[in-house]
C-alpha cells in the first residue's frame, strides 16, 4: 500500500510542479499561459545543453533553467502578454501561437539548420539527460525501497512550494502580488506598479516552469513537443484548485495525484486517467470556482 | 455609417463569398476542389464556433467532440458498407477489424463477434448513421449544457470543463478498441450513396454538395441570430446578470444556441468523411479544437462569414507554405507566428478589420460623419471578453 | 444501401474518367527525363524524431541511384510532403502527391494510424505505396509493397528463445493501448502457450504517456521472470528509465521488446537498456561490410557523425532499391507495372538479403535478436540462417503452406475458419 500512495504521491508531486508556476500567473495576472509547458521544454533542453557544454548534472542546471526561461518568460511578457492584460481567452490564443513559435525554434535549431549548422542537444530529435549516481535506483524510507529519483522531485517540489508562499506571504513584493490578486485596479490605486509586479510575477512563473523542465528530463524524454500534453494537466490543477489559491493547487494536485496512482495500480492506467478527467468535471460542475478560491475575481 | 449600410454592406460580403465558392470549380482542378472541400467544412466549424464564442460568450475548447461525434456516426454506416464489410461471409456486414480483435472463435456476425458491436446493428441503414451524425452531437450539447449553465458556469470554467470532456471521451474512443479500432480510426469506407449516385470525393458533385450545405448552414446561422432568441443570446453575452433579472431564462438561451453550434460542428464532421474518407481520434485531439478557435479568431470570432473565411483561409496558407520546398520544416512556426499577430493587432480577426477599413472608407466618403461602427465594435467585443 | 464489387469497380473506372484518362494519368511523371515520386513522412510534430530519419534514408538512396545514373535513364525526383504527425494530413498529402503531383508511386508512412488514412487514396485512386514499418498484419492491399516485419518475423524466434534460451517462461506483456502491441500481444501469446510457457499479464498504457510509476511496481510485483515490451514511442524512454530507478536489474527481469530500436536506447542513455533484448531484422551492429558503408554513407549524408540506424531506416532505404528493379524491369514507371514487377525482385540490403513475395507483397527477411550493451549498440545474440516469409495473418493460422493473402487477394473465407 505505501508504494502505491508512494507513485500517487509522486504523481501529485510532478501535477504541482508542472502547476506552480501557472497557478501564480494565472492567479495574479489571469493570464493563460499556452506556453508553460514549452517553457518547461526550454527548461528541459537546458538540462540537456548544460549537460554537453558545460559538463553540468541537473543540480548545476536548475538555477541556469531558472534563469533562461525566467529571462524567456519576461521577454514573452513584455513582447505579446502585456498587450493583452483582460482578455484572458486571447491571452490563451496568443501564448498558444507562442508554444508554436517556440517549439519550432528548438526543432529548427534556432533556425540555423537552414545555414547547414547543427547545434548538438537541439534539433527534432531526442535528448537525454544522465541523473547523477546519487539519484538512480532507490532508497530506502520507512522500510520502503522507492524510486531516488522521485523521492527527489517530491523533496524539490516541496522546497518550491514553501519558497513560493514565503515570497507571496512574507515579502513586500508578496504582498503587493496579493493585492494584484484579490483587485488589480484597487492595487493600482494605492501605488502599486502593477505593470512591473506582473512582469517579474511571470517571470517567476516561467523561472519555476525551468526548473520542473530539469526535473522532467530526469525520467522522460526530452524533445520539442513534450511540454503540449503538460500544460494540459497543469490547467486541470489549477482551476481545480481555485484561482489564485496555492493551497487549492496543492490540494488538487495531491488529489489528482492520488487518485491516478490508486486506480492506476488497482485497475489500469486508461481507466485512471479517464477518473481523473471525470473527477475534475465533477468537482467544476459542483464547485465551479474550484476548492479553494476567493470571491473577487 | 448608417444602419441600412452596414446592413448592405454585411449582405454584399456574404453574396460575395457564396458566389466565390460557387465559381470556385472553374478555376480549380479536382484536387483543389477536394481540398476546398475539406477547408469548407473546417469554415462551418468556424461557424459554429463564432455561434458558441462570438454570439454567446462560451468559450468551447472541446468541439472537436462534436466534430468527432459527427464523424464517427456517419464513418459507422460508410465503414459497414465498404466492400471488406460485406465480404466476410456473414448474414450482416462485419468491419475487418473487429475480426482482428475478437476473441478467438467468437462468430462472425455484427450481433456477437464482440462486446458491444451489436451498438453497430442500426448503422447498416445510412440514414440512420446520418441522423445520428446531428443527434448525437446535439444531445450530447444538450446534456453538457444543461448542466454547466444550470450551474451558472461560464467563462474559463466552461473551456476547462469542455476540454476535459473532449479528452476523456477520447480516452475512451482509443480504450474502445474492440468497437471503434482504437488509435488508428474507421478508414476503407465506402462512398456515400444517395439514390444510386455516388459521392466519390473527387467528383465535382461532392464539392457542390458540401459548398450547398455550407451555404445553408451560414445563411440558416445568420437568420438565427437574428431572430429575437438571437438576440437575448447577445444580451445573455454581455451581461448576463443583467439578462436574468429581467425575466430571460438564461440556461435555456444558452444551451439552445450550445447544442446547435453542437449540430452545426457534426455536420462539418459527417461532412469531412465523406471528403476525406476516414474518421480518427485524433478529431478529439486537444490541439485540433484549439486550433479551431484559432482560426475562428483569426476570421473574426463576432462574425459568423468572418470565422468561416477566416478557417478557410489559414488553411488554404497552411497548405501552401507547407508545399512550399523551402518551408517544409518551418511552416508551423511561420502559423504560430500569424496566430501572435492577429492577436495582437486584429484583436476583432479580419471580419473586424474589414469592418473598421469599410467604416473607414465611408467615413472619408461621407467626411464627418466619422466611423462610429468601428466604435461600436469595440464596445461589443470588450463586453465579450 | 448495397455495394458489391462490380458496382466499386465501376465507379473507380469513373472516378479515373472524372480525373482523367489513364494513358495521361501520368503524363507529368513520364513526359520528362525525371521521374516524380513521393516522399511522405513526417517533418514535423511528435514522430517526426524517427520519421525524419526514414525521409533521410529514402532521400539517400533516391540520392544514390541518381548518381548511378537513375532509373532506364531518368533521374528520380522527390517530391517530399509533411504529414505533420496526423492522419488528417497524411491523406490530404497523399492524395496531393497521387491526384495532383501524379506521381506513380509514395514511399511514406510510419504509425499504422497513418498508413490506415492514406490507404483509401492509394486503392480507389489505384496507385502505389512502399511502407517501410514493422507493423501488425491484417492487412492485404495490392496497392501497398510492405518491406517492415510483421508479427511472424519479429516474434516465430523471439518467443521460443526467451523460453529455451534465457529460460523465462512467465511473461508480462505490456504495451501502447494501438493496435500493434495488441496484435503483437495475440501472437506472442499463441507462441508462448506453444513453447511451454505462460503469460501472467497483458496490460496497457496510452500512447505517448510517459508516467510509468503505476504500471512499473505492478510488474514488480506480479511474479513474472521477462518482460515482453510492445511500448511504442517516446514511452519507451520512460519506461526503461523508471524500470531501472525503481531498482529492477535487466539481467533479473529482463526487458525483451520488439519496438526498441537504436534510436530510443540512444534517446534514454544506454545505462538504461544495457542487458534487455530487442528482436528486429536489422540492426545497426550488424557486422558485415554491407552494412558498415551503409551507416558510413547514411552519417555522411545526414551530416552526423553519431546518427544511428535503425530498422525501419534500413527499410526506406532498400524499398527504393526494390523499386528500382521494379521499374526496370516493367520499363515504365506506372503503379500497374511496378506491382506487377515487384513480387520476386531482390536485393542485397544492409540486413542481408531481402525479397518481396509476389503472393502478398511483404517483404521476406532475417529475423535477428540482440542484446543492448553500454554502448547503445545491440549484441546480435542470434540469428536465422536464412530469410523468413511474411505472414500477415500469422495470428489467425495462416502457414507457408496454407496462405491467406494471395496474388488474388485476401481469401476471407479462411480468415473465418
Amino acid at each position: 500500500m505505501v508504494d502505491i500512495l508512494f507513485i500517487g504521491l509522486s504523481l501529485g508531486s510532478i501535477l504541482l510542479l508542472i502547476a506552480l508556476g501557472l497557478s501564480i500567473t494565472y492567479g495574479a495576472m489571469g493570464v493563460i499561459n499556452m506556453a508553460h509547458g514549452e517553457l518547461v521544454m526550454i527548461g528541459a533542453y537546458t538540462a540537456v545543453l548544460a549537460g554537453i557544454y558545460l559538463g553540468a548534472n541537473i543540480f548545476v542546471a536548475m538555477p541556469l533553467a531558472f534563469v533562461a526561461t525566467a529571462l524567456l518568460g519576461w521577454l514573452i511578457e513584455a513582447v505579446v502578454v502585456r498587450r493583452l492584460y483582460g482578455r484572458l481567452l486571447d491571452t490563451l490564443l496568443a501564448t498558444w501561437g507562442v508554444a508554436i513559435l517556440i517549439q519550432q525554434a528548438v526543432r529548427l535549431e534556432l533556425g540555423l539548420t537552414f545555414f547547414g549548422i547543427q547545434i548538438p542537444g537541439l534539433g527534432p530529435g531526442l535528448q537525454n539527460v544522465s541523473v547523477p549516481e546519487i539519484l538512480s535506483g532507490t532508497v530506502a524510507i520507512f522500510g520502503e525501497e522507492v524510486n531516488a529519483y522521485r523521492t527527489f522531485i517530491i523533496f524539490v517540489t516541496i522546497v518550491l512550494t514553501v519558497l513560493t508562499w514565503w515570497i507571496l506571504y512574507r515579502t513586500p513584493i508578496g504582498t503587493q502580488v496579493r493585492a494584484i490578486i484579490r483587485n488589480p485596479q484597487m492595487a493600482a490605486a494605492c501605488g502599486i506598479d502593477v505593470k512591473r509586479v506582473n512582469a517579474m510575477t511571470f517571470a517567476y512563473g516561467s523561472g519555476l516552469a525551468g526548473v520542473a523542465g530539469v526535473m522532467m528530463s530526469g525520467f522522460k524524454t526530452v524533445f520539442p513537443d513534450m511540454g503540449t500534453p503538460m500544460v494540459v494537466d497543469g490547467f486541470l490543477v489549477v482551476v481545480v484548485g481555485g484561482v489564485g489559491s496555492l493551497l487549492g493547487t496543492v490540494a488538487a494536485a495531491g488529489l489528482l495525484g492520488e487518485i491516478n496512482g490508486v486506480f492506476a495500480s488497482v485497475t489500469n492506467d486508461i481507466l485512471a486517467r479517464a477518473v481523473v478527467f471525470a473527477t475534475v468535471i465533477l468537482i467544476l460542475i459542483l464547485k465551479p470556482a474550484g476548492l479553494f478560491s476567493f470571491k473577487g475575481r | 455609417m448608417s444602419e441600412t449600410l452596414q446592413r448592405r454592406l454585411e449582405i454584399l460580403a456574404y453574396a460575395t463569398f457564396i458566389a466565390v465558392i460557387l465559381i470556385l470549380p472553374a478555376f480549380a482542378d479536382i484536387f483543389w476542389l477536394n481540398r476546398f472541400a475539406k477547408y469548407l467544412v473546417y469554415g462551418m466549424l468556424g461557424i459554429a464556433i463564432a455561434m458558441s464564442w462570438g454570439y454567446s460568450g462560451i468559450l468551447n475548447l472541446g468541439q472537436g467532440l462534436f466534430f468527432g461525434a459527427g464523424a464517427y456516426m456517419l464513418a459507422m454506416s460508410l465503414k459497414l458498407a465498404s466492400p471488406t464489410s460485406l465480404a466476410q461471409g456473414s448474414d450482416t456486414p462485419v468491419p475487418d477489424f473487429m475480426l482482428w480483435n475478437a476473441e478467438p472463435g467468437a462468430p462472425t456476425d455484427l450481433c456477437c463477434i464482440t462486446g458491444g458491436s451489436w451498438l453497430w446493428m442500426p448503422f447498416q441503414w445510412v440514414g440512420f448513421g446520418a441522423f445520428m451524425g446531428i443527434a448525437l452531437p446535439v444531445l450530447l450539447a444538450f446534456t453538457i449544457g444543461t448542466v454547466i449553465f444550470r450551474q451558472r458556469i461560464s467563462g474559463v470554467f466552461v473551456a476547462i470543463i469542455t476540454l476535459a470532456t473532449v479528452l476523456l471521451v477520447r480516452l475512451l474512443v482509443i480504450d474502445l478498441q474492440p468497437i471503434t479500432n482504437g488509435f488508428n480510426g474507421l478508414t476503407d469506407l465506402a462512398w456515400l450513396t444517395i439514390g444510386g449516385f455516388e459521392f466519390d470525393p473527387y467528383l465535382l458533385a461532392t464539392y457542390y454538395l458540401i459548398a450547398g450545405i455550407l451555404i445553408a448552414v451560414l445563411i440558416g446561422a445568420r437568420l438565427l441570430v437574428a431572430t429575437r432568441a438571437g438576440l437575448v443570446l447577445q444580451a445573455i453575452r454581455d451581461d448576463s446578470n443583467r439578462a436574468r433579472y429581467l425575466g430571460f431564462d438564461v440556461p435555456k438561451y444558452q444551451t439552445f444556441f450550445f447544442a446547435v453550434s453542437a449540430g452545426i460542428a457534426g455536420l462539418a464532421g459527417m461532412l469531412y468523411v465523406i471528403v476525406a474518407e476516414f474518421a480518427s481520434p485524433t478529431f478529439m485531439d486537444l490541439t485540433f479544437s484549439i486550433t479551431m478557435v484559432v482560426w475562428a479568431a483569426v476570421g473574426g470570432r463576432n462574425s459568423l462569414l468572418g470565422a468561416c473565411i477566416g478557417a478557410i483561409l489559414i488553411n488554404t496558407i497552411e497548405a501552401s507554405i507547407s508545399e512550399t520546398e523551402m518551408f517544409v520544416e518551418a511552416w508551423k512556426a511561420i502559423i504560430g507566428l500569424i496566430f501572435v499577430l492577429v492577436v495582437l493587432f486584429l484583436p476583432r480577426g479580419l471580419a473586424g478589420f474589414a469592418q473598421d477599413a469599410s467604416a473607414w472608407v465611408v467615413g472619408r466618403l461621407n467626411r464627418g460623419e466619422g466611423s462610429p461602427a468601428s466604435a461600436v465594435g469595440q464596445t461589443r467585443n470588450q463586453a465579450a471578453e | 444501401m448495397s455495394f458489391n464489387r462490380r458496382s466499386f469497380l465501376k465507379s473507380s473506372a469513373l472516378a479515373a474518367g472524372a480525373l482523367a484518362t489513364p494513358g495521361i494519368f501520368h503524363r507529368a511523371a513520364m513526359a520528362a527525363d525525371e521521374i516524380e515520386v513521393g516522399v511522405l513522412f513526417s517533418q514535423t510534430g511528435g514522430l517526426s524524431i524517427i520519421e525524419k530519419s526514414l525521409s533521410d534514408a529514402t532521400l539517400m538512396a533516391i540520392d544514390e541511384i541518381n548518381s548511378a545514373g537513375g532509373v532506364l535513364g531518368k533521374q528520380i525526383k522527390p517530391l517530399v510532403e509533411d504529414g505533420a504527425s496526423d492522419p488528417k494530413t497524411f491523406n490530404e498529402k497523399a492524395s496531393k502527391l497521387i491526384i495532383r503531383d501524379r506521381v506513380p508511386t509514395v514511399f511514406g508512412c510510419y504509425t499504422s494510424a497513418s498508413r490506415k488514412a492514406v490507404l483509401p487514396v492509394f486503392e480507389k485512386r489505384r496507385n502505389l505505396l512502399f511502407y517501410p514499418t514493422y507493423y501488425e498484419g491484417f492487412e492485404c492491399s495490392k496497392n501497398v509493397v510492405y518491406t517492415g516485419a510483421v508479427p511472424n518475423q519479429q516474434l516465430s524466434n523471439f518467443i521460443p528463445w526467451i523460453i529455451n534460451t534465457l529460460g523465462k517462461k512467465k511473461f508480462f506483456i505490456v504495451g501502447s493501448n494501438y493496435i500493434y502491441p495488441r496484435e503483437m500481444a495475440k501472437v506472442s501469446k499463441i507462441l508462448i502457450e506453444q513453447n511451454g510457457g505462460e503469460w501472467i499479464a497483458d496490460e496497457y498504457l496510452e500512447l505517448g504517456h510517459s508516467e510509468w510509476g503505476a504500471m512499473v511496481n505492478k510488474i514488480k510485483s506480479s511474479g513474472c521472470d521477462v518482460v515482453l515490451s510492445n511500448v511504442v514511442g517516446d514511452s519507451v524512454v520512460a519506461f526503461y528509465r523508471e524500470y531501472k530507478n525503481q531498482g529492477i536489474s535487466q539481467a533479473d527481469l529482463p526487458i525483451c521488446a520488439t519496438v526498441t530500436s537504436e534510436v530510443e536506447i540512444a534517446a534514454m542513455g544506454a545505462e538504461y537498456a544495457a542487458g534487455s533484448y530487442t528482436s528486429f531484422p536489422y540492426f545497426q551492429a550488424i557486422d558485415t561490410p554491407a552494412n558498415h558503408a551503409f551507416v558510413e554513407r547514411y552519417r555522411k549524408f545526414v551530416n552526423d557523425p553519431k546518427a544511428v540506424t535503425h530498422h525501419a531506416m534500413a527499410s526506406s532505404y532498400f524499398q527504393v532499391f526494390l523499386w528500382k528493379q521494379a521499374v526496370e524491369k516493367a520499363g515504365e514507371a506506372t503503379p500497374e507495372a511496378i506491382v506487377a514487377n515487384v513480387g520476386g525482385q531482390s536485393f542485397d540490403a544492409p540486413d542481408g538479403k531481402v525479397t518481396v513475395e509476389a503472393a502478398n507483397l511483404h517483404t521476406a527477411m532475417t529475423p535477428r535478436i540482440a542484446q543492448w550493451k553500454a554502448d547503445g549498440q545491440g549484441e546480435i545474440v542470434e540469428a536465422y540462417d536464412h530469410p523468413v516469409f511474411p505472414l500477415p495473418y500469422v495470428a489467425y493460422g495462416e502457414t507457408q503452406d496454407n496462405l491467406f493473402c494471395t496474388a488474388q487477394g485476401l481469401d476471407t473465407s479462411k480468415l473465418n475458419q
